[in-house]
């Protein structure tokens, strides 16, 4: 989620003032501190962003019906049907089944995501900082009841004798010390930290219940032992979609050190959903590639 | 990046002006020309960017596979010899998030997948299979490969320092096998009952499934041409859901020698001076 370039003026004064103040403060280790020292980047400030959202992951139904399954209309993106093989069924049997991308909960993501980051950059901003490293962003459950706490951190720096970052908005990253060190002598450029959430809701069918149940149904077009395609179409689709999210926030740029996380929920007889996050530094190349010889292996005598 | 006069046949980096390199990126970033690059996408970190680029690879993208299969009800509990339905759901599992994985490098334009993060899981009731890792590419290669697309486990790094020694991974390989401990009849019970002696049962069905395992990896390493495979991990014990049950998996990355010989890298051995501090332990005041 690429920050915004507007930077809202909402900073509260006490964080304007402290960032004024003489002494700055830092979340780098000590090495990673000397790392950036060696760089020309002079520690700002640390600064933090945060954004509690209140809001419910699960049943929130974009017609405001709540209940988890099936949404009438309303659904955005990536949508899929499963049909149901077998021929004369009771009610109760699962006749059709459906993958569907659960915008709203991408939406409540992505906004406490992007408000905290915001938030973070603008600190940074305040303070005349020109960019943010060793970057840390976390969100963690507050209650039992819907609240979720968004929290971005990391330590703002200004390029000595360098040129200030276009409109006044500092570049981040989650890279601090020697590997930011390395990413710049290879030739890159910090942009911004990169995050996307795909969440995907599988409203089973007959099929993919029995399959998932490990039941042997009485009804025929079910193969024991068989592949459970429904789940496995929403696994993939989940990957697609966060990916697809984060490349079209890059640009002309790449994502480099991406790290993708996806955590299946299991709401029973076969329903679930897929939740797949993507986080990554999206980087800018400002030089022609140098690579380096190649490494001499050595061994440690300990 | 070479400058000074190799050492030992080994090129050394020129230094870096690192502050200047820090103002030229910060102009860049402000508006500054910067020259024209395809976008990737990599979980790759720096470091296995850096080395790739030194043996003439590049990243591509970020690709992943996955792939499911049921276990049908009431196999864990009774029976005899091996599990087929568990054992066939990890293969099948695991050969379709291969497939995948290998479908989305080549439609990245990729020659093959290093770094994969092998992430499965045996249910009850279904195994999961998840691949995830970074296509690369040899520097400006354009279209398929020569070979076919392969997908390792191998970091970045152990992917050059293979590549250096005149090695190349094929693909992954992997083996899983689901065997019954018998029960013991009442009359074995009881007399075991108490003494200090081993469960056969046990340690017979974790043979079994252990030389089935690694006779099935070593049948796909074979099938894909490899000469053996390298950085195999392995898994053991009763299954958690079914304590009558023990399963045994094994996958690692599938290597053939494609030079005329075997390189060796020539490490040199060095001796760190940095002796690590003694940590002071509080407690050791106190006496014993």
């Amino acid at each position: 989620m690429t920050v915004p370039a507007e930077v809202p003026g909402d900073l509260p004064e006490a964080a304007v003032r402290r960032l004024g103040e003489g002494a700055f403060s830092s979340g780098l280790s000590v090495p990673d501190f000397a790392a950036c020292l060696q760089m020309g980047l002079e520690p700002v400030g640390f600064t933090q962003g945060y954004c509690v959202m209140n809001w419910q992951w699960y049943g929130m139904s974009p017609l405001g019906g709540g209940g988890f399954g099936y949404q009438w209309g309303g659904v955005r993106g990536y949508s899929e049907q499963w049909s149901c093989p077998h021929g004369m069924v009771p009610a109760e049997h699962r006749s059709w089944g459906q993958n569907y991308e659960q915008s709203w909960v991408e939406d409540a993501w992505a906004t406490g995501f992007t408000t905290a980051c915001t938030r973070m950059v603008e600190e940074a901003a305040s303070a005349g900082a020109h960019g943010i490293v060793g970057v840390v962003d976390t969100s963690q459950p507050l209650s039992d009841m819907g609240v979720v706490e968004f929290r971005v951190q990391g330590t703002a720096v200004r390029v000595v004798d360098g040129d200030p970052p276009p409109d006044g908005r500092p570049w981040t990253t989650y890279l601090a010390g020697q590997r930011l060190t390395k990413l710049v002598e290879a030739g890159y450029a910090p942009v911004a930290i990169e995050a996307a959430v795909a969440s995907v809701g599988v409203w089973a069918n007959c099929v993919t219940q029995y399959l998932s149940e490990g039941s042997n149904s009485m009804y025929r077009g079910t193969t024991p032992g068989a592949e459970i395609t429904q789940v496995v179409s929403a696994q993939m689709a989940a990957r697609q979609i966060a990916t697809q999210r984060v490349r079209d926030q890059l640009g002309h740029d790449s994502l480099h050190g991406a790290s993708m996380a996806t955590v299946q929920r299991d709401r029973g007889e076969g329903d679930m959903e897929v939740e797949c996050v993507l986080r990554g530094n999206r980087v800018r190349r400002f030089k022609d590639v140098d690579p380096m010889p190649s490494p001499r292996p050595t061994v440690r005598l300990l | 990046m070479t400058g000074l006069e190799p050492i030992d046949g080994y090129p050394v980096p020129a230094a870096v002006d690192i502050r200047a390199e820090v103002r030229a990126a910060a102009h860049a970033l402000a508006g500054g020309t910067v020259p024209a690059s395809g976008r990737t996408t990599s979980d790759l970190s720096i470091d296995e960017e850096l080395v790739l680029h030194s043996i003439g690879w590049e990243p591509v993208a970020l690709v992943s596979g996955v792939s499911i299969h049921s276990v049908p009800m009431g196999v864990w509990n009774w029976g005899q010899g091996e599990i087929d339905y568990a054992s066939a759901a990890y293969a099948r599992s695991f050969a379709h998030a291969t497939e995948r994985i290998h479908e989305q490098c080549t439609h990245a334009g990729g020659h093959g997948v290093v770094g994969v993060r092998v992430e499965w899981a045996v249910e009850r009731h279904h195994v999961d299979v998840a691949l995830t890792g970074t296509a690369v590419r040899p520097v400006g290669a354009t279209g398929l490969g020569r070979d076919p697309v392969f997908a390792s486990d191998l970091s970045g790094r152990d992917f050059a320092l293979l590549h250096t020694a005149g090695w190349a991974p094929l693909g992954l390989a992997a083996g899983a096998s689901f065997v019954y401990a018998p029960r013991r009849s009442m009359g074995a019970t009881m007399r075991q009952s108490g003494q200090n002696v081993e469960l056969t049962n046990f340690t017979a069905a974790m043979y079994a499934a252990r030389e089935a395992a690694m006779e099935r990896m070593q049948a796909s390493a074979i099938t894909l041409g490899g000469s053996g495979v390298v950085e195999v991990k392995v898994t053991e014990g009763p299954m958690e859901f079914a304590h009558h049950a023990v399963g045994f998996t094994a996958y690692g990355t599938v290597v053939r020698l494609v030079a005329g010989e075997h390189r060796h890298p020539g490490a040199r051995m060095v001796l760190p001076m940095d002796d690590p501090a003694p940590a002071f332990d509080a407690a050791s005041l106190r006496g014993a």
